[in-house]
């Protein structure tokens, strides 16, 4: 192993590089290209056998990224924001057709107006796809989610999306230890399963009645429950093996004694986490839970972990238009029933900055509001 | 050699049990050009009466690997496929994407031009029958002047555009048209399409009698009337060398025109104009 | 509960043909006649693969043939001829 400063794109193309991906499909957007772009070097400088299907649009880079992985290669591809909801029609398609493609998503805003920042919604809008969606923290997490990612993929046959925020990590530099390729290669061996195959043809996706869609869906379903468990032990084993345990579905900090929880996904948590120390040391009850896993949902995992907690405050970098912060809405789903105050927040749109400074600024605010009155309320307007 | 039916594979790779209409001018397309293309094929085809007669539920009519592909993306998938089958070493498999016109010309193009542009090694076929027929039969690109569809009534008031020659221009391997009144002269632009390294594209005339207003005993007589008219030029182009395969007797259009109801509404003086242009395309006096 | 199912929504090759999806449609079928003379093009321009060369015939697949007519109207010789599919009391469903 060897530690390295890499930016977030740089760790999600050697996680690329270390899972042997056998064929690369991208279109260039920012501020996902740079990870695009190291992965295409590696090519071009031979440490890599990977054919790349230099694509005309983002859609064609999803579709030519499953057709690959029905022909049974081990396929990855990169996208975000304008770039993935382009793609929107195969990410649901390849979702239905069981294919364990990974995708990395370096989060950013939507149009209109039109940013290039920092945002989850583009990773939101997806959330009813059928992809399982791992949020990061840092880089290091970004590199290991990745080679977890293919992992997880292969077992329950369902693609994945790494989500690591645009710029906030896509280009930022962090120590990141690269595993060991040999240790890799015992980890993630070539699990090939070929849909397209002339030595054993099948038709896929004929067209499906009302007598059979239903139960195709029910099955699919049925492996997002299945991904629950199957995310926790993968995430273990690589714990095991590499050292880094990222925890499986969410990981709880300081959350022994907490009254007061801090819940949310992606680059929030290191700085939640720095607050979380600032104000115990202060002698405040504050704990942190991070959602890594968002889809499948890890509802069970929350209510074990807020069960005694008196108030839990949830940031979202992401708005559903006339409902709230996903994450928001959903803790509040997960918790119904059990008496736990709790106050929904989004703030960050479009790379507005969320620093310690705004975290702690919203949880003495989530104090002090004893009853939101909307679904969310907008912090740092 | 010259090809003979007689030499042809007995096989059906693709049609035995097919969900499409009696009669269906793709259909016949599918078979035939399985005939050269053999059983290591794999075949993607995007939302279209094809892709919907090929199968459903757990059953398929394909020998060979199909997949039912999204409207716009099956030269996307061939590529992607292709890219799989040289990762894994594989070379003796051959890959097509087979769309309908709309699957072509219209919704399909970004990706086509995409494949076409990297000379990917796989074959597009457009079998067209000039409209969009699994939605009901509206009108396309790929639509004739003045024929009537679904959603125009009164027909079509903008000429067909002219997607062999928008291929031509991307310098691919392979161009050719072909009309499954022809199937040999189909199945032989098959077979050296397989030789390419490259792309090839071949556009297909298949009828559908339903869209075309005809009797569904009459699909292959008016895939022949096209070419005999000239108004279907059966050519191909390789390495820049344009051949004409076929000599039309040149019948007048309105033969090939007058009893397709889509062409109820033709005035004599649209034939006329429909005629001259035709003379003019072969260089033929008035 | 639900079926069970392949993992990937797949259909096995050729299953179609067992359960030809259009012959209940037809109204009429082909009759091949002495006067063929094997130039085999009907084999090639049937959509469903329903007539086929065997030894020195051409014999019809009944349980593929939807009727559309196509061979009969192809037939150089005149060597195939339509017969309707119903007879009888009611008629000739036309
Ligand atoms: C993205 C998308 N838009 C629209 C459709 C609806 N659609 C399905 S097939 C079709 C027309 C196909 O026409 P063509 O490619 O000419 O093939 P044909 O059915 O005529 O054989 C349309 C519009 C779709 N399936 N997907
Ligand atoms: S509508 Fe036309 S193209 Fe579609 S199956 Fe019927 S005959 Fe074939």
């Amino acid at each position: 192993m060897s530690t390295t400063l890499l930016t977030g794109s740089e760790a999600a193309a050697y996680g690329a590089k270390l899972a042997r991906i056998e064929v690369l499909a991208y279109y260039p957007i920012t501020p996902a290209f740079p990870a695009m772009e190291r992965v295409s070097k590696f090519i071009d400088d031979g440490d890599l056998k990977t054919r790349f299907v230099r694509v005309e649009s983002d859609h064609s880079a999803l579709a030519a990224a499953l057709g690959a992985s029905l022909a049974g290669s081990r396929t990855f591809t990169v996208t975000n924001s304008q770039g993935l909801l382009y793609m929107t029609e195969v990410v649901y398609h390849t979702a239905g057709l069981r294919q364990p493609v990974v995708m990395a998503v370096a989060n950013r805003a939507l149009s209109a107006p039109h940013s290039r920042f920092p945002e989850q919604g583009d990773a939101i809008s997806q959330g009813a796809s059928g992809w399982i969606q791992l949020f990061c923290e840092n880089n290091q997490e970004v590199l290991d989610n990745m080679l977890q990612a293919f992992k997880i993929a292969e077992t329950v046959r369902l693609p994945v999306m790494v989500n690591y925020e645009g710029y906030i990590q896509s280009h930022t530099l962090e120590e990141v230890e690269i595993p060991n390729q040999e240790k890799i290669d015992q980890f993630l061996p070539l699990n090939r399963v070929r849909t397209l195959d002339v030595d054993n043809p099948q038709g896929v996706n004929t067209v499906a009645s009302p007598e059979f869609y239903m139960d195709y869906k029910f099955r699919q379903n049925e492996a997002m429950e299945q991904a629950l468990t199957v995310i926790c032990s993968v995430a273990s084993d690589y714990a095991k093996e590499f050292g880094r345990d990222w925890s499986g579905l969410i990981e709880t900090y300081q959350m022994e004694d907490a009254e007061h929880a801090f819940v949310a996904m992606g680059s929030m948590i290191s700085d939640a986490r720095i607050v979380v120390d600032e104000l115990r040391e202060k002698g405040q009850k504050i704990g942190l839970v991070k959602v890594r896993t968002w889809r499948p949902f890890p509802a069970e995992a929350l209510r074990e972990a807020l069960k005694n907690v008196q108030l839990v405050t949830v940031c979202d970098k992401n708005i559903v238009y006339g409902l709230g912060g996903a994450l928001g809405t959903e803790v509040k789903s997960a918790l119904y029933g059990q008496t736990v105050r709790i106050n929904s927040y989004v703030l960050g749109l479009g790379g507005r900055d969320v620093t310690t400074e705004e975290i702690k600024q919203v949880l003495e605010l989530s104090e002090k509001t004893e009853k939101q009155t909307t679904a969310s309320e907008w912090f740092g307007l | 050699m010259a090809l003979s039916i007689a030499d042809l594979p007995k096989e059906d790779l693709f049609g035995p049990g097919h969900a499409g209409c009696g009669g269906c001018g793709a259909a016949v397309a599918g078979r035939q050009a399985m005939k050269a293309l053999g059983s290591r094929t794999i075949v993607t085809i995007p939302a279209s009466c094809m892709a919907t007669l090929g199968g459903s539920n757990l059953k398929t009519t394909w020998q060979s690997p199909f997949y039912h592909t999204l409207f716009e993306m099956a030269p996307a998938v061939s590529s992607g496929i292709r890219a799989a089958l040289e990762a894994q070493g594989i070379e003796d498999v051959n890959v097509v994407s087979w769309a309908g016109d709309a699957g072509t010309a219209d919704i399909g193009f970004q990706s086509l031009t995409g494949a076409a542009e990297r000379n990917e090694h796989m074959i597009h076929v457009c079998y067209d029958n000039e409209m969009y027929m699994n939605t009901g039969g509206q009108t396309g690109s790929q639509t004739p002047m003045y024929a009537i569809t679904s959603n125009m009534t009164k027909g079509k008031t903008i000429k067909k555009k002219n997607m062999l020659a928008i291929m031509e221009a991307h310098g691919i391997d392979y161009v050719a048209s072909a009309s499954i009144a022809y199937p040999l002269d189909l199945i032989a632009k098959f077979k050296k399409a397989i030789e390419k390294p490259g792309f090839s594209y071949i556009h297909i005339l298949a009828p559908c009698h339903r869209g075309w207003q005809i009797p569904p005993e009459k699909t292959i007589e008016f895939a022949r009337l096209a070419v005999e008219s000239g108004l279907f030029e059966l050519y191909e182009v390789e390495d820049g060398n344009r051949t004409r395969n076929y000599e039309p007797p040149f019948i007048p259009v309105e033969n090939y025109l007058l009893p397709q109801g889509r062409f109820k509404n033709l005035t004599q003086e649209a034939i006329q104009g429909i005629q001259t242009s035709v003379n003019k395309h072969y260089g033929r006096g008035e | 509960m639900a079926k069970n199912l392949p993992v990937v929504p797949t259909a096995k090759a050729g299953s179609l043909a067992e359960v030809p999806a259009g012959i209940t449609w037809r109204i009429q079928q082909p009759v091949i006649l002495e006067t063929c003379n094997m130039c085999l093009d009907c084999t090639l321009f049937c959509p469903d693969g329903a007539l086929v060369q065997q030894n020195s015939k051409i014999v019809l697949k009944l349980n593929l043939c939807k009727g559309c007519g196509i061979c009969a109207n192809e037939c150089k010789e005149n060597a195939i001829q339509m017969i309707p599919e119903y007879s009888g009391v009611q008629g000739v469903f036309r």
